[in-house]
């Protein structure tokens, strides 16, 4: 059967056009049950149980579900539930879904996708019984209900006569819809319905299900109270408004500090604009998109200095803090003003999901409690629990339902527990959630894409690759490394010259294009690794077994294979897939120690050695280049391996043969994206180091001058020399800080799609190369899977799919996996943070220290030994009078008092402890003990050497270790 | 089958004089129909769901596709209240292997000239409600033509059959919000049935009227076309006024004959104009049925 | 969008191996020596056949002396598209589809039996969504078949594509012409299996030609069914004056 679908569009030249699509209906879609008799389906889509045992006390007879989309949309965090199965999902609710929300909508089909779940999809538009055409005047929505409700009962008419009658085993068909108009007219039809607040009310664990029910549509008691903000303009309302130039679009921006204060950033204005108080906030959250007016010139105020937190009780829903910040407002002088501005609207909400404890409550038989937020920049959320009395004492997963102007804060309802505050998992998990690291267990449908085991190589595979298992190949990592992507060779020609191969895993072999396992690395862009965990982006049999270069065992591999001149000048390039069998899978310090080892001399060894020679001159030709070194001999940034991306500063002792490694990775990577910019000149998927602008520089020279040195900024290779240069003998630590500071002055390394920009910002300032990309570490960054697929296409080893060739699409995937980079850094930093605060957590300790910035009212302090950063304060706290005053001199950089005068770079002893008084929030503690100034510093910490000396078995144990296991190449 | 085509034509126009001549002796043509009589007349409408409105006259052998598409445009400066109408005919190679290539457009143009004319005073058809914004934005409609078959009497059949399209014409129904510097932006309502249409009141039927010999006869075959002296068109609207008219072909006529001639034509588009508007009435009756059936070139 | 959804359906509700709703007719005009009318979904196409006739205009120097001159001409109602055209024809693409049209039908057409003489292909494009090559060279064949003229086997055309970088679809639509992927148009000639005529756009790797094409040429068989079917419906009613069709029906051998 056949009909048509007709709508209207607009097309981007403001044309209007009449759209016409065919609609097929059909006769072959099956209902998915087990009872069906009707149906000729196959056996393994026969999804929907026979015997059922719902535990609901609503309906005592068995049942199937049918949900409208507000229920999923809303109660997707209920719906996760085990408790809920045999449930059809109708197309129409399905599509609805996605072009709401892809978040639900990935989580929808992850339950789908569960076969223990027994959801069923069912097809309704295109069934012949159950398509409804849109009437003349019926909304969209109305047409969706009644396709709901048309579908519903279908299913009802279809069951009945493949079953006995009598109530008890009949199968019914219930419909849940929080749409009160829908459930009517549903009631209406004769269909079963009911609200989801009822049926999981009615089931049998319904207390802890309650709890993660969403809030939105519940009316609180005392609904009719005053409304405590101003109403929101209705979308239509507000982009007419924004259309004539009477409204702003912007992100907004919640303070840190102050609970009553946000700035909104709006494209095309140089300063954000600020907002203020509980009305000109206007329930905004920290992220979300919203619309904005101007206030007059009259009204604009300063922004406060003061810090303003939330009450600690809950004041129950009346707003009359502000006073303590109307005073402010007086103060402020004409010129500290800034364009203000009040929120009018929310445009679009970028509520998440929020980890925090709940705020402890004095009545304790109370169902309502307020959750207390990690992230300052959220307000408090009122949930509805009632486990209290065992959340109190755990970080929870809290999401937002909504925010109704009756209410001083938006209402949510719990998600789950993480567990105890303070335990090292729980704090972990926190840190991974509030960095928006995706870390849950592969999904059933990602894993179902895998390779089944035992994993052969088979003679098709063979003919295709080139075999390469008789070259003595070896992988240098470090120690513990598992994920082993890449292993080298190097042999002598006849001719005199070397070959030399650098031998990627294979990744894109097993992760196909476009399938789940595909997607999921794609949204998790990068393996991320924590102090005491890696967050793997392939799941576990990928990256530590079938695609690591593992000694001795035969593994594909995407081969880069050059032939070098002694001088290590290239004379032909060469890729390919291959198979290979790595003779060796070596440390960095193995692999030294043969190099080293005169008395050695087979094949591996005389293959390190070549390699060793040959990078030697590579590294050479590259730092005259003007490469950056941003390393020292006993602390180095750590930098990534391909990029130079400074990270984080470690000890860390460099051996020949890690920059042996880096060598070839870099030369790989610049052969393999010279290769594919050429192929694919729109689409190639490249990363650039954009050089800093010079006012980057300014503090670093400023310090640098203020020591005598010159730093010249001109070009990387200029700064390369003058680091080189700013040496100082009394201060062994000054050039290493130094280089600290000219890290911090660098920018954030970026991939993009070719097409998206112009050939001479390809550069990569860092590495000081016009082109670069990242193709050796597909196991662990997603970017490099993506240049496997662009290679291979290049060299016709694989096909391409329309994604990989459309720039918008590399375009926003680049958008994403620089974002999960951003994060994943952020993340491990976190990480390093959280084990230096465990380690602080029983004990106070002195150490060395150096300063590296001067503050208003603080010392920035670096402390080498655990490669942190701390702030001593030299200001007291607000509302406590000073007992010693500094100087502040702005020119020279310093802090002063008496005699004693704190510049950068100075060295100082502090006490380290641990600031515990806020529980979500702990932080490092920073105490002056040397130079002695009476009534500031404090004594030094007695027999502080013998803690020292105790602690050092400790150190290993959860002290910060260099911050990726993985190998820093 | 192969024969020389100048021969063949003077074999038909020789043969057709005679038979005229002879049959008009007894008020009646060769067809059997009598002076003033029309062929059968199909209509079809909306058979082009791409479009707008559309419609299909077939009359006789004369297959005629209407399709009007409207789209935005400015108005003009010298008319900014109006929107705007373009005609467009397209002589298919289906109709004659002549028409391909650029073979059909001298006719193309003859016919969509004299259609914009007798469509050009708003007594026939007014261009007000076009207008969406005075001086900015305006529907303009394209009235596409495809002559796909001449059977004699393109004129009557293109018209019938451009009125019809313009009937079933739905123009989407759209809301302007004034943005910076003037400009405008239009914004659509969801619902696709949201749409107005056009007045068709006073548009005009064309109606042929053709001199052999001495008679004055309507709806000429392709053949009647042959052995014509002169034609006359004549734009004639339901009230029986007459909004243009014009003289075709070659030949002359006398200045009585084209009084005659005219009063002829309006009382034929009177009634021609009725039988139109029956005729769509009935057509818009069963589309509006449940799941109406589309024949277009099925039947 | 996913031009394949999990459960197993295209955008507008087939299979992958599903055509669209094929509708035709012959004879539908009478001045001409053939004509058929054809739709597929939501396209439709007219196409009419004049000749073999002696050659015209500037066909009459090269018309060859040992067979037919078949002379196409591709052309689209300019309502025909969703945004309205400028032109019926002439432009480059429609030049392009009038010498593939040629192509794919003069290898079908027993062109040695017509020697001086000229055989006109008109086809017109009164709806596009998709395929309306292949749309055309059917109403061509359809067309040929109602002016009796002589052919070895008919042409028929249809498209495919790939969807998730796997799975074959057959005739494709508009929207998943637009949507991306790869598309492939054959023209062949069923029975034989021969292809005539075979062309793609996009980037395509050869790993998925193979089973792309089977796709494609399986669609053309489906197709050929579908013409068949009409030519031989058409022939029964047309002829039925004479009773032939009966006896047909009645399975009585001539």
């Amino acid at each position: 059967m056949l009909t048509t679908k007709t709508f209207l569009k607009k097309t981007k030249r403001g044309n209007i056009l009449k759209i016409v699509r065919e609609h097929y209906l059909r006769d072959d879609i099956w209902c998915g049950s087990v009872l069906c008799k009707t149906c000729s389906m196959k056996e393994r889509e026969k999804t929907l149980e026979k015997d059922l045992d719902h535990s609901s006390s609503l309906f005592s007879f068995p049942h199937y579900l049918v949900l409208d989309t507000n229920i999923v949309l809303d109660q997707i965090d209920v719906l996760e539930e085990n408790s809920f199965e045999n449930v059809i999902i109708l197309q129409t609710v399905l599509e609805e879904v996605k072009h709401r929300s892809s978040p639900v909508y990935r989580r929808l089909k992850d339950i789908i996708s569960n076969p223990d779940r027994k959801f069923y999809v069912f097809v309704n538009e295109h069934h012949k019984d159950t398509y409804v055409e849109r009437k003349a005047g019926e909304s969209v929505n109305d047409r969706n209900d009644r396709a709901i409700r048309v579908a519903t009962a279908w299913y009802a008419s279809h069951l009945a006569p493949s079953q006995p009658k009598g109530k008890n085993k009949h199968v019914s068909i219930v419909l849940l819809t929080d749409d009160a108009a829908n459930r009517q007219k549903a009631k209406d039809e004769g269909l079963i319905s009911c609200s989801v607040h009822d049926y999981v009310s009615s089931l049998e664990n319904a207390p802890a299900l309650l709890d993660k029910l969403s809030k939105r549509n519940f009316v609180l008691e005392g609904n009719s109270k005053e409304p405590l903000f101003p109403l929101h303009l209705s979308p239509k309302e507000i982009q007419d408004g924004i259309k004539a130039g009477k409204l702003l679009q912007g992100t907004f921006l919640a303070s840190r500090e102050n609970f009553l204060e946000g700035s909104v950033n709006v494209e095309g204005y140089e300063k954000f604009i600020l907002v203020q108080g509980h009305a000109g906030l206007n329930r905004a959250v920290d992220g979300d998109t919203v619309a904005l007016e101007l206030l007059p010139e009259s009204e604009w105020v300063a922004p406060s200095d003061i810090v303003l937190e939330d009450a600690e009780e809950d004041p129950g829903d009346i707003l009359d803090d502000e006073a303590k910040m109307e005073k402010e407002k007086q103060k402020a002088k004409k010129v500290e003003r800034e364009p203000t501005g009040k929120v009018v609207g929310i445009i679009r909400r970028k509520w998440r999901q929020y980890c925090g404890i709940l705020q402890p409550s004095q009545d304790k038989n109370s169902i309502r409690h307020l959750f207390m937020p990690a992230e300052r920049k959220i307000s408090k959320i009122r949930i509805e629990t009632r486990q209290a009395e065992t959340l109190k004492s755990q970080r929870i997963i809290v999401a937002i339902d909504s925010w109704p102007r009756t209410s001083r804060y938006p209402l949510g309802h719990f998600v789950r527990a993480l567990g105890n505050i303070g335990d090292k998992n729980t704090e972990n998990e926190v840190l991974l959630l509030e960095h928006d690291v995706p870390h849950s267990k592969f999904s059933e449908q990602v894993l179902s894409f895998l390779p089944k085991l035992p994993w052969v190589i088979t003679d098709a595979d063979l003919e295709r690759r080139v075999d390469l298992r008789n070259i003595t190949i070896c992988s240098v990592d470090p120690p513990g490394c598992t994920d082993i992507d890449d292993a080298l060779h190097c042999r002598e020609l006849e001719n005199g010259n070397y070959e030399v191969g650098v031998h990627i895993a294979d990744v894109s072999h097993f992760i196909r294009p476009g399938n789940a396992l595909d997607k999921e690395a794609a949204l998790r862009a990068t393996t991320v690794y924590l102090v005491d965990k890696r967050i793997d982006m392939v799941p576990e049999l990928l990256s530590s077994n079938l695609c690591s270069l593992r000694g001795n065992e035969e593994r594909f591999a995407f081969s880069c294979i050059w032939e070098l001149t002694k001088d290590a000048t290239i004379v032909n390039t060469k890729f390919h897939k291959s198979v290979i069998c790595s003779k060796a899978a070596l440390t960095y310090g193995e692999a030294q120690a043969r190099i080293d080892d005169k008395t050695l001399n087979d094949d591996v060894v005389k293959s390190l050695r070549g390699l060793n020679s040959l990078a030697k001159i590579l590294k050479k030709r590259r730092i005259e280049n003007g490469a950056l070194v941003l390393a020292s001999p006993e602390i180095r940034f750590q930098v990534d391996s391909e990029t130079h991306d400074p990270i984080e500063v470690v000890a860390k002792k460099m051996l020949e043969t890690n920059s042996m490694v880096e060598e070839f990775m870099l030369l790989a990577n610049i052969s393999v994206a010279q290769k594919i910019v050429e192929e694919f000149p729109e689409c190639a998927m490249l990363r650039r180091h954009p050089q800093p602008p010079p006012t980057n520089f300014e503090p670093l020279v400023k310090a640098g001058h203020l020591q005598g040195f010159e730093i010249n900024v001109e070009s990387g290779k200029d700064l390369a020399e003058s680091l080189d240069k700013a040496v100082k003998s009394d201060n062994p630590y000054f050039n290493t800080m130094l280089r600290i500071m000219a890290t911090r002055c660098m920018m954030q390394a970026v991939y993009f799609a070719s097409g998206m920009l112009q050939k001479d910002e390809f550069f990569h300032y860092g590495l000081a190369c016009p082109i670069y990309t990242h193709f050796t570490s597909p196991i662990r960054r997603y970017a490099d899977i993506i240049v496997h697929r662009l290679l291979a296409a290049c060299i016709g080893a694989d096909s391409t799919y329309p994604e990989l060739l459309d720039k918008r699409k590399s375009h926003s995937l680049c958008h994403n996996l620089n974002y999960r980079n951003r994060m994943a850094q952020y993340a491990g930093r976190a990480s390093v943070n959280l084990h230096t605060h465990l380690f602080f957590r029983n004990r106070v300790q002195d150490e060395q220290g150096y300063v590296l910035y001067v503050r208003k009212n603080a010392l920035q302090i670096l402390i080498p030994k655990y490669g942190l950063e701390g702030t001593l304060y030299l200001a007291p706290p607000k509302g406590q009078i000073a007992k010693v005053n500094f100087t502040y001199n702005e020119e020279e950089q310093s802090q002063s008092h008496g005699s004693i005068k704190f510049r950068v770079f100075d060295p100082v002893t502090v006490q380290l402890s641990l600031d515990r008084r806020n529980v979500q929030h702990e932080k490092l503690m920073l105490l002056l003990v040397k130079p002695e100034i009476p009534e500031f510093s404090v004594p030094s910490q007695a027999g502080s050497q013998q803690v020292e000396a105790m602690d050092v078995d400790e150190v290993k144990d959860v002290a910060p270790p260099p911050k990726r296991q993985k190998k820093s190449k | 089958m192969v024969k020389s085509t100048s021969y063949l034509f003077f074999f038909i126009s020789f043969g057709n004089f005679l038979s005229v001549y002879f049959i008009f002796q007894n008020d009646l043509r060769n067809d059997g129909r009598s002076k003033q009589d029309y062929r059968p007349i199909e209509l079809e409408l909306d058979i082009v769901t791409h479009a707008n409105g559309s419609a299909r006259v077939r009359l006789a052998n004369t297959d005629i596709l209407v399709g009007v598409k409207t789209e935005i445009d400015v108005p003009t400066s010298n008319r900014p209240e109006e929107g705007k109408i373009e005609f467009f005919v397209d002589c298919s190679a289906n109709a004659t292997p002549e028409f391909e290539g650029k073979g059909g457009q001298d006719l193309a143009t003859e016919i969509g000239n004299y259609l914009g004319s007798s469509f050009a005073s708003p007594l026939s058809f007014d261009l007000k409600p076009l207008c969406i914004l005075k001086g900015v934005q305006c529907w303009k409609l394209y009235v596409d033509i495809l002559i796909l078959e001449c059977g004699g009497n393109l004129f009557d059949a293109v018209s019938l059959a451009v009125k019809a399209a313009l009937y079933n014409t739905m123009v989407p129904r759209v809301e302007t919000v004034a943005m910076d510097g003037g400009n405008v932006d239009l914004q659509l309502s969801g619902d696709p049935f949201d749409c107005w249409r056009l007045d068709i009141t006073n548009i005009p039927c064309l109606v042929t009227l053709t001199k052999i010999g001495e008679h004055l006869i309507v709806d000429p075959t392709a053949e009647e076309e042959e052995c014509s002296m002169a034609s006359l068109v004549v734009a004639v609207t339901e009230s029986g006024r007459i909004n243009s008219l014009c003289k075709t072909s070659v030949g002359s006529l006398h200045p009585q004959t084209l009084t005659d001639a005219l009063k002829v034509g309006v009382e034929v588009g009177v009634g021609l104009n009725k039988a139109l508007n029956e005729a769509l009435g009935r057509e818009e009756k069963r589309l509006q049925s449940n799941k109406p059936e589309r024949f277009g070139f099925l039947k | 969008m996913d031009l394949l959804s999990d459960q197993g359906l295209r955008l507008d509700g087939r299979r992958p191996d599903e055509l669209r709703n094929i509708r035709c007719k012959m004879g539908v005009f009478n001045q001409a020596d053939g004509s058929a009318y054809l739709e597929q979904g939501n396209t439709k196409v007219l196409a009419t056949v004049y000749g073999p006739h002696q050659p015209r205009g500037q066909a009459r120097n090269r018309a060859p002396h040992d067979e037919a001159f078949v002379n196409c001409q591709y052309s689209m109602a300019v309502f025909s598209t969703g945004e309205r055209k400028n032109r019926p024809r002439g432009d480059r693409k429609s030049q392009e589809m009038s010498i593939h049209l040629r192509q794919a039908l003069v290898s079908a057409i027993r062109t040695e039996l017509y020697p001086r003489s000229q055989l006109d292909i008109f086809v017109e494009v009164l709806q596009a969504d998709g395929g309306n090559y292949c749309a055309c060279v059917n109403a061509a064949t359809l067309a040929l078949v109602d002016a009796g003229v002589g052919m070895r086997e008919y042409a028929v055309a249809c498209s495919a594509s790939l969807a998730n970088g796997e799975i074959p679809l057959v005739d494709i639509s508009h929207l998943e012409e637009s949507t991306g992927g790869p598309n492939l148009t054959v023209a062949s000639l069923p029975i034989s299996g021969q292809v005539a005529l075979m062309e793609m756009s996009q980037r395509f790797h050869s790993d998925h030609l193979p089973k792309v094409l089977e796709r494609a040429l399986e669609g053309c068989k489906d197709i050929h069914r579908i013409l068949d079917d009409t030519v031989r419906k058409h022939v029964e009613e047309t002829g039925r004056a004479s009773g032939w069709g009966q006896v047909d029906r009645a399975g009585i051998v001539l």
